[in-house]
């Protein structure tokens, strides 16, 4: 063999493998376990929401996510799971790495406020597999007691000057019926009709209206757990405050904007964000009329719909907080210094 | 004309040297507890310019009205962010005299650099000092031209 032409095949096939060893290592470099990176751009929703905002995986496969914002400052969840919020910044990739166990679909939302039409911001997770066992979502409880969500439900009864306060209904010392306390109850029934049911009581002969109205409060407080109304009011502030306002009376932030938004003009509807301090509709509303509002939303306001987001309990909690603004902080138990 | 001159020095030269040196009247009031309710929306603060005395408890309550805004005090080195709906309060004492850039420190949309503000701390005596020796050079200069 000419050893000119050894050298020449030699040099040459150096000269093809080194770029393509190259390529080679970078391509096998690339984490490939669980499938790609997935990159999801945030922007405003009137801007466009999330690209892409729909995404197909298998169950229980591994989704990497690459997230960054185009513009303001966003966050990324997903709703119905454990999948810690992260905040999504403008010029800065945060990555996530989430398995979706459970097939079906979930949405995943913008968890910080970025404008009158941020929970607009919203994109699906297709998760594909065998479903192990029937659907069990149950409906909710609104719709199995056949609450009309759109009815006015003024309460007939509203308590004289001084919210009632569980903590004075807790020292009247007054025994309860067993069947006000339970959950069952409470969550299908108003305050205005639990107190004209309390009223007719044979215990409650001698107390004042006022002080049956206190009885009330006694009544939704025993439903409230401390840790329920603590997560209830995270879940008001970071998700209801902006319209609802931080103290409840519905004069958020965004109130402003949804006057002038377009559900008010192209609706014959109020698009003011409810007032919780308001006692004529608060006290004529069951828990399950407001859980079944926070699920379905609309009303014809901006009201979004919270059930494919919020879990069963973080809807209740949230309930639980709501009549704060009506009755004060739960308390429970009578003073032990008397 | 000696006399004349050490009058002339005497007349513009000890006020100047009183306007330069005299010593800032401090604390003359009780330090005041002040809470200052700060909207910032669509790239600007309302009010955009807080003014304060020397000392002073300041509270600032940031209200965010659209989206997630933040407020840097330059000089003093004091971050809050608030998110609509979650009022955020920054509490501190005005101890440094000055004026101070107030920015956004959250990336809230494509004029955020031009999101600002300003503190002001106390009075600026430099300003009212050298605006003091203006007058006293351009009185100077009068008489001076006169002889």
């Amino acid at each position: 063999m000419n050893p000119e032409r050894t050298a020449r095949v030699l040099v040459f096939a150096l000269a093809l493998a080194l770029p393509l060893g190259v390529l080679l290592t970078r391509w096998a470099g690339i984490p490939r376990q669980g499938g790609e990176w997935i990159e999801i751009h945030g922007r405003m929703s009137d801007d466009g929401g999330w690209t892409p905002d729909e995404i197909t995986v298998d169950v229980g496969e591994v989704l990497h996510l690459r997230l960054t914002s185009d513009d303001v400052v966003h966050g990324f969840a997903i709703g119905q799971s454990n999948f810690e919020a992260v905040d999504v910044m403008p010029g800065e990739v945060t990555q996530a790495t989430v398995t979706l166990e459970q097939p079906g679909r979930y949405v995943f939302y913008c968890t910080r406020w970025c404008g009158v039409n941020h929970w607009r911001m919203r994109g699906t997770i297709d998760v594909r597999g065998e479903t192990s066992e029937p659907d069990t979502a149950m409906s909710p409880l609104y719709q199995s007691l056949g609450i009309d969500l759109e009815a006015p439900h003024p309460a007939d009864v509203a308590p004289p000057d001084d919210p009632p306060s569980s903590h004075r209904g807790a020292n009247l010392g007054v025994p309860i019926p067993d069947r006000f306390l339970t959950a069952a109850y409470y969550r299908a029934h108003s305050p205005g009709e639990t107190w004209h049911s309390l009223r007719a009581e044979a215990a409650a002969h001698q107390l004042t209206d006022e002080e049956v109205w206190d009885l009330v409060a006694l009544v939704w407080a025993s439903n409230a757990t401390p840790s329920a109304i603590e997560e209830g009011g995270r879940l008001y502030a970071s998700n209801c405050a902006a319209c609802h306002g931080e103290r409840g009376a519905g004069d958020g932030v965004m109130a402003r904007a949804l006057a002038n938004g377009a559900a008010a003009r192209l609706e014959d509807r109020d698009p003011s964000p409810a007032n919780f301090t308001d006692a004529v509709q608060m006290l004529g509303a069951t828990p399950a009329l407001l859980q079944g509002k926070i699920i379905r939303g609309g009303m014809g306001t901006g009201m979004p719909n919270w059930g494919p987001i919020l879990t069963d309990a973080e809807t209740w909690a949230l309930v639980a907080y709501l009549w704060r603004f009506q009755f004060g902080p739960a308390n429970t138990g009578p003073d032990t210094a008397r | 004309m000696q006399t004349s001159v050490i009058g002339r020095i005497a007349l513009f030269g000890l006020p100047a040297l009183v306007v330069l040196l005299a010593p800032t009247p401090s604390g003359s009031a009780e330090p005041s507890e002040r809470i200052i309710r700060i909207e910032a929306s669509s790239f600007a603060y309302k009010p955009a310019l807080i003014a304060v005395a020397q000392g002073d408890h300041i509270t600032i309550e940031l209200v965010a009205t659209d989206v997630v805004h933040g407020l840097h005090v330059d000089g003093y080195d004091l971050s809050v962010t608030a998110d609509p709906g979650q009022t955020q309060r920054l509490t501190f004492v005005a101890d440094r005299q000055g004026t101070f850039r107030i920015r956004c420190s959250v990336p809230c949309g494509p004029l955020h650099p031009f999101m600002i503000g300003k503190l002001k701390v106390g009075t600026n005596w430099l300003l009212w000092r050298a605006v003091a020796l203006a007058l006293l050079a351009a009185m100077a200069g009068v008489v001076g031209f006169r002889q």
